[in-house]
């Protein structure tokens, strides 16, 4: 190996979490009783992304989101007072699904079952013949749910009451997230996949670098060179349960014709936009409990590794924008970057299920992280933290009872 | 249409053998259309449409996008599926197809070229 260019600034340290460097046991990973305690323990009480304030682009619109690891359908909505609310999707009156429309525009929303109809604020609008029920409209209003945003990006909280705000849980990072093109962001495109695997082992495939050499060997080239073979990162950042990597440029990166030129075309527009030159352009943002962001301005994406079970999970993976397409070239270039992210992420689909395979087999007790997986460890620690705190909550609770 | 007839606007009718292949509305359907395509299919097009991207992309440039007449429209569909089969060709070469083993669990549900 030739000496490292002063671009790859090598994290050297042996144990850069302070985490220690211990193997981590595997159970995690696939029992479903430890699934359980996550739903309640994670799941259930920490701000969890959900959607963009795009959106909502005016008075009126709505978006209806299910999130399956609470059995939950949430309705976002944008009220005539411009303030966006999120609501369980589930009419007071019986507990009907009250809206089935993914999304759209409308002043009220009306249960098909008994007609209660219900205002974009929440507010019991009418209900036939209600002077027979024993309430009073005031308080059949739809069951609010915490929703807080940063940078566009909205975030839920199924606690009824969050034990803190979205900026005090993202901490310094709220202000980072904030100088990204996702806070400005317009629009965005879309593409998503299902997995036979738990959501925290898909979750590592997309904070280490060490397998990019193995399992994208074409489409991640440009990702490792001569002086970092294995694309590792410059540094790594830990930030309460959450962490970034700030990622390495490779100096002489393989770059084919028409990928240069794609590659090109984008950059020319998010330049003109003056987004190319934020201050977090080259950090990946790994969320607590479930979302990555890459500042890469040109391909600025998002991906959240939506949980559905102890063995299957959904990723939902944007490419956020900032307007519509203004021209041709745009629109290539944009389609080009992603099918490009496509790409790489279908690369990992079935190596993550393998390694669900192996480990529901119950073959190993224990699973091992190199230094330069050490985001992975310390996700493990931040989940088993959270988890190991709601089990001692629940003893206590119950010694007491 | 008669044999000297183009589907597309004047100067790239060399790329009027891939219309009915690869003039495709809808961006999850390219991606699809590219799982399911044989070698020989992709190499012949990317081989043709590798010369006229730039062209093409500066003529239509000349065009607000709402103003894009049947031609134009069919030549930009071309462009797009263009942005797929380059990453095939170009990028994975003989792992295509085992790349598109995977490719083929992810769907896009949202593009800018559909919106």
């Amino acid at each position: 190996m030739s000496t490292p260019s002063p671009q790859y600034l090598e994290s050297k340290a042996e144990d850069p979490a302070g985490l220690g460097t211990d193997p981590i046991p595997a159970g995690p990973y696939f029992r479903p009783d430890y699934f359980e305690l996550e739903r309640e323990a994670v799941f259930k009480r920490s701000w969890l992304q959900i959607g963009h304030v795009c959106e909502l682009p005016e008075p009126g619109t709505f978006i209806v989101r299910p999130l399956e690891l609470a059995g939950a359908s949430i309705l976002i909505t944008r009220g005539r007072d411009n303030v966006v609310r999120a609501f369980h999707n589930v009419c007071t009156h019986r507990g009907t699904r009250l809206v089935t429309d993914p999304a759209g525009k409308r002043s009220s929303f009306t249960c098909r079952y008994h007609a209660w109809t219900f205002g974009s604020d929440g507010a019991l609008r009418g209900a036939p013949d209600f002077e027979r029920f024993h309430v009073e409209a005031k308080d059949c209003g739809l069951v609010a749910v915490a929703i807080e945003q940063c940078a566009g990006l909205l975030f839920v909280n199924l606690d009824r009451e969050p034990k803190e705000s979205l900026r005090a849980f993202l901490g310094p990072l709220a202000a980072e997230l904030e100088t990204l093109p996702v806070a400005q962001a317009t629009t965005f495109a879309e593409y998503v996949y299902e997995i036979e695997a738990n959501w925290k082992l898909t979750y590592d495939n997309f904070q280490e670098n060490y397998h990019l050499r193995f399992i994208h060997p074409r489409s991640g080239k440009a990702a490792g060179g001569a002086d970092n073979p294995f694309g590792y990162p410059n540094r790594f950042g830990f930030h309460g349960p959450h962490r970034t990597q700030t990622i390495w440029t490779n100096p002489k990166p393989t770059i084919a014709p028409i990928q240069g030129f794609a590659f090109a075309k984008g950059f020319q527009f998010v330049a003109a936009d003056g987004l190319a030159q934020g201050p977090h352009n080259r950090t990946y943002f790994a969320l607590f409990p479930n979302f990555f962001l890459i500042g890469t301005p040109s391909q600025h994406f998002s991906h959240c590794v939506i949980p559905i079970s102890a063995s299957r999970s959904r990723g939902v993976i944007r490419l956020y924008w900032s307007g519509a397409d203004r021209c041709a070239s745009e629109r290539f270039a944009r389609e080009y970057a992603m099918a490009t992210m496509l790409d790489i992420h279908s690369e990992d689909r079935a190596v993550i299920e393998a390694g669900q395979q192996g480990l529901a087999s119950g073959a190993l007790s224990h699973i091992h992280f190199q230094s330069q997986e050490v985001l992975c460890r310390h996700f493990f620690h931040s989940v088993d933290r959270a988890v190991q705190a709601y089990k001692a909550q629940r003893s206590a609770a119950g010694a007491a009872a | 249409m008669s044999a000297t007839d183009t589907s597309l606007p004047p100067g790239f009718a060399a790329l009027e053998p891939f219309v009915s292949a690869w003039a495709i509305a809808g961006a999850n359907d390219r991606l699809r259309a590219r799982l399911s395509s044989r070698e020989a299919d992709r190499v012949a097009f990317f081989d043709v449409a590798k010369d006229l991207l730039a062209p093409a992309l500066g003529y239509l440039d000349k065009k607000p996008l709402a103003g894009l007449n049947d031609q134009d429209q069919r030549l930009l569909r071309l462009l797009l599926s263009m942005a797929h089969i380059a990453l095939a060709v170009e990028i994975q070469g003989d792992d295509e197809p085992m790349h598109a083993e995977g490719a083929r669990y992810l769907t896009i549900t949202r593009a800018m070229s559909d919106l």
